[in-house]
């Protein structure tokens, strides 16, 4: 005879009763996170004289993203976030996956210096590193320009993934890589042609991340960059204007700056999920 | 194919662990050793060394006559099979065997033919095309076996290879890789925690415990003249029993419940020790049960019957000593709480030193 189990939550309710209200909760919890942007599409469709009142006008007008679209700093600041987002994934990745390899597979005074040394750096807030950098930018002659942003993005990816990355490293056995050291390859042949293809969905997931941070990052971008180096993350924030603000401009690039991080994250989630569970 | 030696070896970890102790080993062409302790003896560090996967903190190693301490693994020319198999997960099982010859530039041909010998040995020619996680543990394991005999190397290399396959499957690998060396004759270094693989599979096994070597020898001479306490209670299944005993006068020694003669040699030798007390050990495959003349046999208190079909074990207790009789005739109308006779015939007693543990040989 087959067992039947009752389950641990709420056992006592029946089936149906049970099911509605985890699908209630269910729902309540997705419309949490699903309403601000529902929102925020609403807005960048209501003509500039209706956004105050999404809720209740019948008007709707794509005018909005045809004046973005039309205005040519903001295509400039969607051009250069997105090759900003990659050239720092690619440099950061090709770092980042050595070094969370180096953190797993080595111990000794190099890699727990290089570890303190990024746990520092990772303690260190956030915010805290603008202001110096900011200098340094300007007195290198980097500020407003694309090295001067890549590379503090570099840096931070690596201070914030090398950990990821040694997680992943972790999770592979190393006996793989030292039967690959006997069947004839050096020490990096076992890394790059045994550990590394073993570690590609954790990779992808990290580059994943690693655009997607990029994308959205704000604060480097606001105070590193000027006119010449526009960020889609600061133009947005530019509608405030001492004129007014333009919420339905606003909304319109917003909506446009979600599709390729949503793209990304609708076909990057089955290696980001696969990447992370370790 | 190749001898290797080992000359003092040691391994420190930092400057707490001692991992391995002046190791002395000489390993003849072709022969099949097995390194055999419990875990932590450095057995598996000993392996590695030769491999070349640890460093060597002191002594040599020689691999065919040449010292090979500061050689990395791959010019060593050593193949090794990992517990956990070390299958390269996203290559498929062609792809496995051939990676060792491809990194030594041999042409697709001759791989293809290293790879089709191998495969015929060990039954591989319908998995080419899986990859390692579609094999089942035993199919790994094959594949792994089948990845160093394609290389062709001097010396094979096991780190416990069969620990990680359930019990018949084990058994199954054993003879599989005592075949594998009567076809293909390669200088082996097996290392196990379990004795029967060593005992099996070994020309020679070595017993480690606390990075030390204790016994070289074959299985017999190892199982039947162990030179310590601990080498007689781990060589052997059920373990030998051990009771404390007295060396009393004229060729006996006795204990609660017990008086045993012992034979001459091994009255001599037990001559020094008159009063004191000694370690009598004996196999549970060596005491009788039944009737047995006095001096020669003993009573004690059956307390757990474990009824295997072919024989029986019993767990008995003589005065405040525990034993275990084994080879008990599976018909035999015996219960716990029963008083039995049993015999211990003179030629297989054993006797150690109550301190040093070493063995008082007769």
């Amino acid at each position: 005879m087959a067992m039947v189990r009752r389950p641990l939550l709420l056992g006592w309710m029946p089936s149906l009763g049970r099911r509605t209200l985890f699908a209630l909760a269910l729902f309540a919890i997705c419309f949490l996170f699903a309403f601000p942007v529902l929102w925020l599409i609403l807005t960048s469709l209501r003509p500039e004289s209706g956004v105050y009142y999404v809720h209740r006008g019948t008007e709707f007008t794509l005018a909005s993203f045809v004046e973005v679209l039309q205005e040519e700093r903001l295509v400039q600041a969607f051009v250069n976030s997105a090759l900003i987002s990659t050239l720092a994934t690619v440099f950061s990745l090709l770092v980042t996956v050595s070094s969370g390899y180096m953190l797993s597979r080595f111990k000794g005074p190099a890699s727990s210096t290089w570890f303190g040394t990024i746990y520092v750096f990772r303690c260190v807030p956030y915010i805290s590193w603008v202001l110096p950098l900011y200098f340094v930018a300007q007195s290198w002659g980097l500020y407003d320009t694309y090295v001067g942003l890549l590379l503090p993005h570099i840096a931070v990816h690596i201070c914030f993934f090398s950990w990821l990355m040694k997680g992943f490293f972790d999770g592979i056995d190393p006996s793989m890589e030292h039967a690959a050291l006997i069947d004839g390859c050096t020490r990096w042949g076992a890394f790059l042609r045994v550990a590394l293809p073993s570690a590609i969905p954790a990779i992808s997931a990290l580059g994943v991340l690693c655009w997607l941070f990029t994308w959205n990052e704000f604060l480097f971008a606001l105070i590193l960059t000027g006119n010449k180096v526009p960020m889609i993350t600061v133009v947005m924030a530019q509608f405030v204007t001492e004129m007014g603000l333009r919420w339905n401009l606003m909304a319109a690039t917003a909506v446009l700056a979600l599709v390729p991080a949503f793209l990304l994250a609708l076909f990057g989630q089955k290696y980001v999920i696969r990447g992370l569970r370790i | 194919m190749a001898s290797i030696s080992l000359d003092k070896l040691n391994k420190h970890y930092g400057s707490l662990h001692h991992a391995v102790k002046d190791v002395d080993l000489e390993i003849a062409d072709k022969e099949f050793v097995a390194l055999v302790g419990p875990s932590g003896c450095g057995k598996s560090t000993t392996l590695r060394m030769i491999a070349g996967l640890e460093d060597i903190s002191g002594g040599e190693i020689r691999i065919d006559g040449k010292v090979v301490n500061h050689l990395p693994p791959r010019d060593r020319d050593v193949a090794m099979v990992f517990q956990n198999y070390a299958l390269y997960q996203h290559m498929n099982v062609y792809d496995n065997l051939a990676f060792g010859l491809r990194n030594k530039k041999v042409p697709e041909s001759e791989i293809k033919a290293a790879i089709d010998r191998a495969a015929g040995i060990l039954g591989l020619h319908e998995l080419m095309k899986r990859k390692p996680r579609q094999l089942s543990g035993g199919q790994q394991q094959r594949v792994a076996l089948g990845r160093c005999i394609v290389r062709n190397p001097l010396v094979f290399l096991f780190d416990e290879p069969l620990s990680n396959l359930d019990a018949k499957l084990r058994a199954q690998m054993r003879i599989e890789i005592k075949r594998l060396h009567a076809q293909v004759p390669t200088t082996s270094v097996f290392v196990t925690h379990d004795q029967v693989e060593a005992m099996t599979l070994g020309d020679r096994i070595v017993v480690m415990r606390d990075g030390r070597v204790q016994q070289v020898g074959t299985p017999l001479s190892v199982y039947s003249k162990p030179v310590n306490r601990f080498v007689a209670g781990f060589i052997g299944a059920p373990a030998m029993n051990f009771i404390e005993v007295t060396v009393g006068p004229a060729l006996a020694v006795t204990a609660d419940g017990l008086r045993l003669m012992v034979t001459e040699p091994a009255a001599q030798a037990l001559g020094a020790y008159r009063g004191r007390k000694v370690i009598l050990g004996v196999r549970p495959e060596h005491l009788v049960l039944g009737e047995g003349a006095e001096g020669r046999s003993f009573d004690c208190v059956v307390e757990v019957v474990e009824q295997l079909g072919s024989e029986i074990l019993l767990e008995a207790r003589l005065g405040g000593t525990r034993i275990t009789i084994a080879r008990v005739a599976a018909e035999t109308a015996v219960a716990a709480g029963d008083r039995v006779r049993v015999s211990a015939p003179p030629g297989r007693l054993h006797f150690f030193d109550a301190e040093t543990e070493t063995a008082i040989v007769g």
